[in-house]
């Protein structure tokens, strides 16, 4: 049986007095691509927060490879292996490219691989990133998120706002990855790249999980479809 | 022919011996160019810790030894006192978010104020100083004579403007320190403890202020109270750099020093207006652009 990379289980988060996870469960197998969908507002960002420590679960459990990481600070979970590309990217943008992919290292060094995986970078080590366009900003996330050498990588709607050719190419890197056997949460308002890419998908909705299960069963459902994205 | 009121033979010496005091301002205000321009810590007790590395440098050289390598033996121990007076401050104001911002600035307002009255009980009010060989002398070159107490802050300035940019820039934690000051949070996601990097920050800034004590007395006699203009200079610096910038540091130290040194030397102004020089800049800068010369 496969491993267990990532699991929610039953969590319940909070942002003051507002309500916005519901017991939401689902789980990642090592080496698969999960995509967690769901329309604006639906929760997958509070998610993220709640996995990397941001927003901690007031209720249920989260485990890494089996271990329970719920109470720990963002820094200790990113230690224990979760990477994560925030939404909005995020980058250091006075410090240099190769500036903002040092501070991130940990472990194996990373540097040859990432630069391999985006060429562009590499030309634009010196650069500072406030400089880089959307899309280079977006690689470098990417690659900035992968010099931690994370067990788990969890993808912050990395195609927002980008033109489609680079979507494209963020999808091909993603896909590579996968088949280089990295884990994967992608959270992704881009229905079409999810399901091209991920091997099991969770639907949010208000906070909810509505589906949870293999991707090929999601992306024949119609009416589930249409009632929790709405889109297609 | 006078240009501005003031007579053109002054022009020469007024921006000479403006350079010699900018990059004085420089060295003085580059710790809070790492504390509030890099971390935000509203530290106006910045000058008052700068000249308690003053008096100990004093108490140092009253033993025996020479003024600067007081300042330079100092640096670890004031270092410590900045990790501790962080973590205090970290644990009593900055971790309650940032409504206790204010407060925060309060709080170093009373921590410059029991300084300031420790000093007065330890050291009593009156003025110290100390003697070297380059203090009370100068270099003179041809009509002109450059005090070596002024050369010497100088290098001690460009020193210490070149070892900090090259620290933020090519060491882990130099960079780290950028980073922590441009997203915390981001950084956290890396797996670092932005706490312990801002302590170690703040350790940092705090050393650099023995040394910039030491160059406070070397250049001029100091007292307990003197710390209050030093607020108004070193903040002006500071935000005139636009927060962070050391080499913009060095750039705003200049400027305020050459304004300083012309009003000074101006007829009709004379060294009752040099304060005002500080406010003034600090005016047009935030009214003209924001973000400072070199800001981020």
């Amino acid at each position: 049986m496969a491993t267990e990379a990532l699991a929610l289980d039953g969590i319940d988060a909070l942002y003051g007095d507002s309500h916005v996870l519901h017991s939401v469960t689902f789980s990642l197998q090592e080496g698969h691509v999960l995509a967690l969908l769901g329309r604006n507002g639906a929760g997958k960002t509070t998610c993220m927060n709640a996995i990397i420590g941001f927003l901690p679960a007031r209720k249920g459990e989260i485990r890494v490879f089996g271990e329970r990481v719920g109470r720990l600070s963002p820094e200790a979970i990113a230690r224990k292996g979760v990477g994560l590309v925030p939404q909005g990217r995020r980058v250091f943008p006075t410090l240099t490219v190769k500036e903002n992919l040092i501070v991130a290292a940990r472990g194996k060094n990373q540097l040859d691989h990432v630069f391999e995986l985006f060429p562009r970078l590499k030309e634009r080590t010196e650069q500072h990133a406030g400089s880089l366009s959307g899309g280079e900003q977006q690689m470098l996330a990417i690659g900035r998120a992968l010099m931690g050498n994370p067990r788990v990588l969890l993808m912050d709607e990395p195609s927002e706002g980008l033109a489609p050719l680079i979507v494209a190419e963020v999808g091909r890197t993603i896909a590579r990855l996968k088949a280089e056997g990295q884990s994967i949460v992608l959270v992704e308002q881009n229905v079409k790249l999810a399901f091209d890419l991920a091997d099991e998908v969770a639907i949010l909705n208000t906070g909810r999980v509505a589906f949870a299960g293999p991707a090929s069963a999601a992306r024949d459902n119609e009416s589930l479809i249409t009632q929790h994205l709405g889109v297609f | 022919m006078t240009i501005l009121g003031l007579p053109s033979e002054l022009w020469f010496e007024a921006v000479m011996f403006g350079i010699l005091l900018g990059c004085f301002y420089a060295a003085v205000s580059i710790g809070l160019s790492v504390s509030f321009g890099l971390l935000d810590v509203p530290n106006v007790a910045h000058p008052a810790v700068m000249i308690v590395g003053s008096y100990c440098t004093w108490a140092l050289w009253d033993r025996g030894l020479d003024p600067i390598v007081a300042g330079v033996l100092l640096m670890p121990l004031f270092f410590v006192v900045g990790v501790l007076l962080y973590r205090f401050y970290h644990a009593s104001f900055e971790k309650r978010g940032t409504e206790a911002g204010v407060r925060g600035l309060a709080f170093f307002f009373g921590v410059a104020f029991i300084i300031e009255v420790g000093l007065i009980l330890i050291f009593g009010v009156d003025q110290r100083s100390v003697q070297a060989e380059y203090i009370g002398s100068s270099l003179e070159l041809g009509e002109y004579r450059f005090p070596y107490r002024m050369l010497v802050a100088f290098g001690v300035a460009l020193v210490l403007t070149f070892a900090l940019t090259l620290y933020l820039s090519k060491t882990f934690t130099g960079r780290a320190i950028k980073a922590v000051a441009q997203d915390e949070a981001a950084l956290r996601l890396m797996g670092a403890n932005p706490v312990r990097i801002k302590q170690w920050a703040f350790g940092i800034a705090t050393g650099v202020s023995a040394l910039a004590g030491a160059m406070l007395i070397i250049v001029g006699p100091v007292e307990p109270a003197m710390d209050r203009v030093y607020i108004g200079r070193t903040f002006c610096v500071v935000v005139l750099a636009g927060l962070g910038s050391m080499t913009g540091t060095l750039a705003a130290g200049l400027i305020l020093g050459i304004a300083e040194s012309i009003v000074l030397m101006h007829p009709d102004l004379g060294a009752s207006w040099a304060p005002a020089v500080a406010f003034s800049l600090l005016l047009i800068v935030l009214s003209v652009r924001p973000q400072g010369l070199f800001g981020r």
